[in-house]
């Protein structure tokens, strides 16, 4: 495995095609959470779980249950069931074990199911490592990569935008534009910054 | 009749999914690069809506309410794979520009909320229009979104050069102006019921 | 309940210099670089500067008006938003584009945001972002200094249309390897004789703007100190083809450095207050700046890397603040 296709991997889902600031994925749950400070982090930990595992799971389901039956074009239900299940039990699993990380994290969890960008990654390392149906070489490693880093990059707008928007409490925005516009207008001039790394090569 | 034209008017203007209730946000930044591209997916998530608030609301009685959620998904995830193939088959072009897009149709929040919050609770009748509603005032507000960026971002309406002299500001079709725009918008929406309501 | 309970920000403590005529000093010490864009690159620049500080302060009239807000625009501040932005913009742009740029400064980056204090990210840099990635063919646009302070040739006139490469650009395309094959030198790079923004490359006047802030206590050497200090030892390390043997002057010299790391990540609005935070966002600068001049696809990263720091600086100010006395430490908390 290449060095190079690691590092750009991570710039790649962290800064250039940041899930939340270039492709628009999971912006509902961007906009709810990134209020204060630490429930972003909370919502940014599960997060990053979740898509990590969604990656590894649906992984496993496409290369091993749907091209080999021939039922490719099930991917979608398929995998949104895979994703909701596994949430499910996520959630069940963190309730029995520990109720203080429940309280911290678990109102987030089901969010999370809805939250294109868990749908989005998993269809995204298709798209990127299968080609026709045929596994491309270490594009498992390379899923759960790509899944785990663009979690971190989800999290990362997430947390920065949420730092910023409780010193915006403070602040005299404009009363039309307060609350949706101006996350709006804050997450333009993130995306303006992240492109910054456009181009990136090694 | 007053309260069924009521049922589908009020998707498009007073209780719009973009601008006023701020659901299906997602694909409203992405889709509306260029006006075609947004009338495609308005379409689509159109099609989507109808149909599942028709089947949800036939089935309402029936589905137990633990697990409706996942049975709701169900029902939205088949006819999005339905639209999936019927594009891929008619409009391979359309498809592949709207890409991720078009599968990410089942975790639209706009669908789930009006099965959840609507045709889970209304006959058969209001459902199909309030989907039909809600779907139009959807594609009307992403077509919005869609001129005004493909106006400024690449100086063309539907692929038409409106003005050979304006140098296109490429910024508009990309991601911080697709973000500027909308909170531009919903801002102005905001001024536009607030002094409404004085 | 009347206003005897304000909530504001932090600092709390005030000096006894006012705001305006702290934002005038730097608006004046800015002044001389002006002055010597115009002489190197030509009556262009002054229409820029001119056209920008215009737009820049009816826009921020216009809409402090339509707030119903005193239009306080004798503060200087969205002068000197105007003056920088311009200082980042190449001499041959179209005068709408930077009208457009300046207003989006105003407008979106500064009064969106509740107006003066407020904003987060630096109007100018956010400007400039946007008009390079709006309209990027115009903004890498650069002419040749058509008047260097070698030889008064041609004092007024227009430049030429032929358009020419910065230094960095240069050593981006690998098109030259050093300071020497592009035709200038040191002495060059310090007065301003290469092509770049109008603002930028007369280094000499800038540092003498610089010394003088720093001499009226304006701005603090932290941010400048560890911004250009982190710069230049990856660039040390990293930056040439062996470890040792990049060519760090040139680096420091050319590009947006200067200008930046003095004048532009020094604004006390978009800043960390504390001093450990200013030290950690200079570094930040820094690594950003140098890895967008390494890897990324831009030849300059400095109004990047500002940007991205900027968006941080809320979360520098939360996590860096002193250790209020009487609070137990962080590892020690038994209750919030």
């Amino acid at each position: 495995m290449d060095l190079k296709i690691v590092l750009s991997i991570i710039i790649s889902m962290v800064f250039i095609n940041n899930f939340v600031l270039s492709k628009f994925l999971g912006l509902c749950p961007f906009l709810g959470v990134s209020r204060q400070i630490k429930p972003a982090i909370s919502m940014g930990l599960a997060v990053i779980f979740v898509m990590t595992l969604s990656g590894l799971l649906t992984w496993l389901v496409y290369r091993y249950i749907l091209v080999p039956l021939d039922l490719v074009y099930l991917r979608t239900i398929v995998f949104i069931l895979v994703i909701a299940s596994f949430v499910q039990l996520v959630e069940m699993v963190i309730l029995k074990k520990s109720p203080v990380l429940y309280r911290a994290l678990g109102i987030y969890l089901p969010l999370i199911t809805t939250n294109c960008a868990v749908l989005g990654v998993t269809v995204l390392n298709i798209n990127t490592f299968f080609i026709n149906g045929k596994a491309e070489p270490a594009s498992f490693a390379l899923s759960l990569l790509q899944s785990f880093f663009a979690g971190i990059g989800f999290s990362l707008a997430l947390i920065l935008m949420s730092g910023i928007r409780e010193r915006l409490d403070l602040a005299d925005v404009p009363h039309s534009l307060s609350g949706i516009p101006i996350a709006f207008i804050i997450a333009s001039l993130m995306s303006l910054a992240f492109m910054g790394f456009n181009g990136f090569r090694f | 009749m007053k309260g069924l034209l009521k049922e589908f008017s009020k998707g498009i203007f007073r209780e719009n999914p973009i601008f006023v209730i701020a659901l299906g946000l997602c694909p409203a930044l992405a889709v509306s690069v260029s006006l075609e591209n947004a009338l495609g997916m308005g379409l689509a998530a159109t099609f989507v809506l109808v149909c599942s608030n028709f089947i949800i609301s036939g089935i309402r009685d029936i589905v137990p309410s633990q697990i409706r959620i996942p049975c709701f998904i169900v029902v939205i995830a088949s006819f999005v794979t339905i639209v999936e193939l019927l594009m891929a088959a008619f409009s391979p072009q359309l498809a592949k520009q709207l890409g991720i897009f078009v599968p990410l149709i089942v975790v639209n929040c706009i669908i789930l909320g009006r099965a959840e919050s609507f045709a889970s609770k209304n006959r058969i009748l209001p459902s199909i229009l309030d989907g039909l509603g809600m779907g139009l005032g959807f594609t009307l507000a992403l077509s919005f979104v869609a001129v005004i960026r493909e106006l400024f971002g690449s100086g063309e309406i539907l692929g038409f050069a409106v003005n050979k002299a304006y140098l296109p500001a490429t910024i508009m079709i990309l991601p911080p102006g697709a973000l500027l725009t909308l909170g531009m918008l919903i801002g102005l929406t905001n001024l536009i019921k607030s002094r409404s309501r004085k | 309940m009347d206003n005897k309970l304000l909530l504001s920000i932090s600092p709390h403590v005030h000096k006894g210099e006012s705001i305006s005529r702290i934002i005038w000093l730097v608006f004046f010490s800015l002044l001389p670089v002006g002055v010597a864009g115009i002489f190197i690159f030509g009556p262009r620049a002054l229409w820029l500067i001119v056209a920008c500080i215009v737009t820049a302060i009816a826009t921020e009239a216009i809409i402090l008006l339509l707030r119903h807000k005193k239009v306080t625009i004798i503060d200087g501040s969205a002068a000197l938003t105007g003056l920088l932005l311009a200082y980042n913009l190449p001499s041959s742009l179209p005068i709408w584009m930077a009208c457009v740029g300046s207003f989006f400064a105003i407008a979106v980056v500064k009064q969106a945001f509740g107006g003066l204090g407020r904003n987060i990210f630096n109007p100018a840099l956010a400007a400039r972002a946007f008009l390079l990635i709006a309209w990027s063919k115009y903004m890498v646009n650069f002419t040749q200094p058509i008047c260097t302070w070698a030889g008064f040739t041609r004092p007024f006139a227009y430049p030429d249309s032929v358009t020419c490469a910065t230094p960095l650009a240069l050593l981006k395309e690998g098109k030259a390897e050093g300071i020497y094959q592009m035709g200038i030198n040191y002495l060059d790079l310090f007065l301003g004789n290469r092509p770049g923004c109008i603002g930028e490359v007369c280094i000499v006047l800038l540092l003498a703007g610089a010394l003088f802030l720093l001499w009226r206590k304006i701005i603090s050497w932290h941010i400048p100190l560890s911004f250009i200090f982190s710069l230049g030892l990856l660039t040390w390390f990293w930056g040439g083809s062996q470890i040792g043997k990049a060519d760090v002057l040139l680096s420091l010299l050319s590009g947006g450095v200067v200008l930046g790391a003095f004048f532009m990540a020094t604004d006390y609005v978009t800043s960390p207050l504390t001093r450990k935070g200013q030290l950690i966002f200079g570094f930040g600068c820094g690594l950003l700046t140098f890895i967008i001049r390494k890897w990324g696809g831009y030849p300059e990263g400095v109004s990047f890397a500002i940007l991205m720091m900027n968006g941080a600086v809320p979360l520098l100010d939360r996590f860096c603040s002193p250790r209020i006395y009487g609070h137990l430490t962080r590892g020690r908390r038994h209750s919030v």
